[in-house]
């Protein structure tokens, strides 16, 4: 059942309870420095505003939704602190897979049981999943579950459970994708 | 915290201040963004040297083969909750400028529910589809393409349905005012289910599978 | 390998119950004693009875008045839609939804401003920012804007033109015809206070 490419030589990833407090000191710093928490698709939904702007801006403009991240200054909206925090984020995984060794060229990482296009199918539906579903909840399980909750949020907590919940809920049904 | 002021007719003084510091315009300049780019890189490194980069083991925490999602996130939001009520007492922190995530309910169910999906079929969730990307996973490319097309989809399609994101506005509502509960009882509430859950996978893990290091991709 | 995490665990559980132990911080921002003197010391908080004069005829929005004499005072006289706190009842829960109202500037006046004086420092003490003085008082305001005094012939042309200035807000204030609100002490609509969300956030 196990492939044995994947498993010769076993990665070596942090204790992930050691992981958390980090991350969780993380949170207490970017609180107390910038009083907002961390996100992710922030910068991707500043980027596509950017894009927008650049070949539609009339379109942009009368959009209820779009219009509400162009900024009025005329600068462009990828000067935002999202879009710095995400580019970081890229940098930081960069960097870490560099210092443990696991930066390698372009692959699909999937599981025996199905192919690689499948993987990428499936990396690309759940992805558009996560873009819709990140804008209704108001982030996505870093923006709103994590540092939502952390802030107490109420609505943080709710994407918290959901997310989870629903995925229990349907891991059955898609199991074939990864065990 | 104290910080030191010069004032023509005073000489030094000491003020007071508090976090959240860029909020309050205590970061001149561009630094704040400087700020963001560490605090993204140290995000990235952090998930990335935990092991989220891979698909295979975030997706673990759902079929009980791996449960690193588990443990790092909630080791997090203990961390993180209970380190800012002692920084409320200590005065490091203002509460009330920290941004709370306002509820909006009908809309944040739809979203947790989608993202649910997305997690279990997609194996990402955003922040650690930067990561996988960062280290050479096409799939982690995959998935940010089609994040982008699904934020380009709602965008589109707002008009349609932008009644419905804004119905349901509760605020910047926090668990405590909803169940009834201050917030130290609910970071208790979530200490102790974190702790539990901390000792049930690791019993689960004991016992139901033996070679468990090599579930870890 | 297992002891160390139940160690952990407990520790967990201390800071955890720790929080409890904490006590609850009120919401007011107290000002230590050394900023709130350096403070006292500077003169930013007054305002003059012809820049109110200003604001009350411009209609500013921000404007908020503040009578802090008794009761039986403010209903006798006060200043066009100034309400009233009473200086002994400054700190009474049912008067702070007057105070610390966003983007609104409240300004302390009494007969001279003794009075205004000590309501401010208590305010500034509370933690409430946006906060004002209006040097001299009522007094002040009598004389300068309700009755003011003609300057001499060689005064300079600048005290000539505020003495005009004064003169037409004193028509103003007290021209029988125009202003039907003249003296109402219509009391000002307060908004609850909401909590504050300064920072950005989301994504």
């Amino acid at each position: 059942m196990i492939s044995e490419t994947h498993n010769e030589k076993r990665p070596n990833y942090l204790n992930p309870y050691f992981g958390g407090l980090l991350l969780g000191l993380l949170l207490l710093a970017v609180f107390f420095l910038a009083g907002r928490g961390l996100s992710a698709t922030g910068a991707l939904k500043l980027s596509i505003a950017t894009v927008e702007n650049i070949i539609a801006p009339g379109h942009v403009e009368n959009s209820t939704y779009w219009s509400k991240f162009i900024p009025e200054d005329g600068s462009s909206p990828l000067f935002n602190w999202l879009v710095f925090a995400g580019l970081g984020t890229f940098f930081g995984g960069l960097i870490s897979g560099a210092v443990y060794g696991r930066l390698g060229k372009l692959r699909v990482e999937h599981s025996p049981k199905i192919n690689a296009k499948t993987r990428l199918v499936a990396a690309g539906i759940g992805g558009i999943l996560f873009g819709i579903g990140s804008q209704f909840g108001r982030g996505c399980s870093s923006g709103a579950a994590l540092s939502g909750t952390a802030a107490f949020s109420f609505g943080g907590l709710l994407v918290l459970m959901l997310m989870f919940g629903v995925g229990y809920v349907v891991a059955y049904f898609f199991r074939k994708l990864w065990i | 915290m104290w910080l030191l002021i010069f004032s023509e007719n005073y000489g030094y003084k000491k003020i007071r201040i508090m976090g959240p510091l860029i909020p309050q315009g205590l970061i001149i300049g561009q630094w704040d963004f400087v700020i963001a780019l560490l605090i993204g890189m140290a995000f990235g490194f952090i998930l990335e040297a935990s092991g989220f980069s891979s698909s295979r083991n975030i997706a673990g925490v759902f079929y009980g083969y791996n449960f690193v999602v588990l443990r790092v996130f909630f080791m997090a939001l203990v961390v993180a909750m209970i380190g800012l009520l002692y920084f409320d007492y200590f005065g490091w922190i203002n509460m009330d400028l920290v941004y709370v995530l306002p509820t909006f309910l009908p809309s944040m169910i739809l979203g947790g529910v989608i993202m649910g999906f997305g997690f279990i079929i997609g194996g990402f969730c955003p922040g650690t589809s930067f990561t996988a990307a960062a280290i050479g996973k096409l799939d982690g490319f995959v998935f940010i393409g089609g994040v982008f097309i699904g934020i380009f989809l709602f965008g589109e399609g707002f008009p349609l349905f932008e009644e419905f994101y804004t119905a349901g506005a509760l605020g910047n509502i926090t668990i405590g005012e909803v169940i009834g509960m201050s917030n130290q009882m609910v970071t208790l509430g979530v200490t102790i289910v974190a702790l539990v859950a901390f000792w049930g996978t690791w019993l689960i893990e004991k016992r139901v599978r033996k070679n468990i290091k090599l579930f870890k991709f | 390998m297992n002891r160390n995490y139940i160690y952990l665990t407990f520790l967990i559980l201390i800071l955890a119950a720790g929080v409890f132990f904490l006590p609850e911080r009120n919401n007011e921002k107290h000002l230590n004693p050394e900023q709130l003197m350096y403070e006292i010391a500077r003169p930013t908080r007054f305002i003059t009875t012809d820049q109110i004069a200003q604001m009350i005829i411009e209609k500013d929005p921000t404007l908020e008045l503040i009578d802090v004499r008794s009761e039986d005072q403010y209903a006798e006289f006060t200043l066009q839609r100034a309400v009233n706190i009473p200086l002994d009842s400054l700190v009474a829960e049912s008067y702070q939804d007057y105070l610390g109202i966003e983007d609104m500037n409240a300004v302390f006046f009494s007969n001279d401003d003794i009075k205004a004086d000590q309501a401010w420092v208590i305010a500034r003490r509370m933690g409430y920012n946006s906060i004002y003085v209006m040097k001299g008082g009522l007094n002040c305001w009598i004389n300068t804007i309700i009755n003011p005094t003609k300057p001499v012939e060689t005064a300079s042309s600048e005290e000539f033109e505020q003495y005009n200035l004064r003169r037409g807000a004193s028509m103003y204030f007290t021209g029988a015809e125009i202003s039907a609100d003249e003296g109402s002490k219509s009391s000002l609509k307060v908004t609850r206070k909401k909590k504050k969300a300064v920072a950005e956030g989301g994504c």
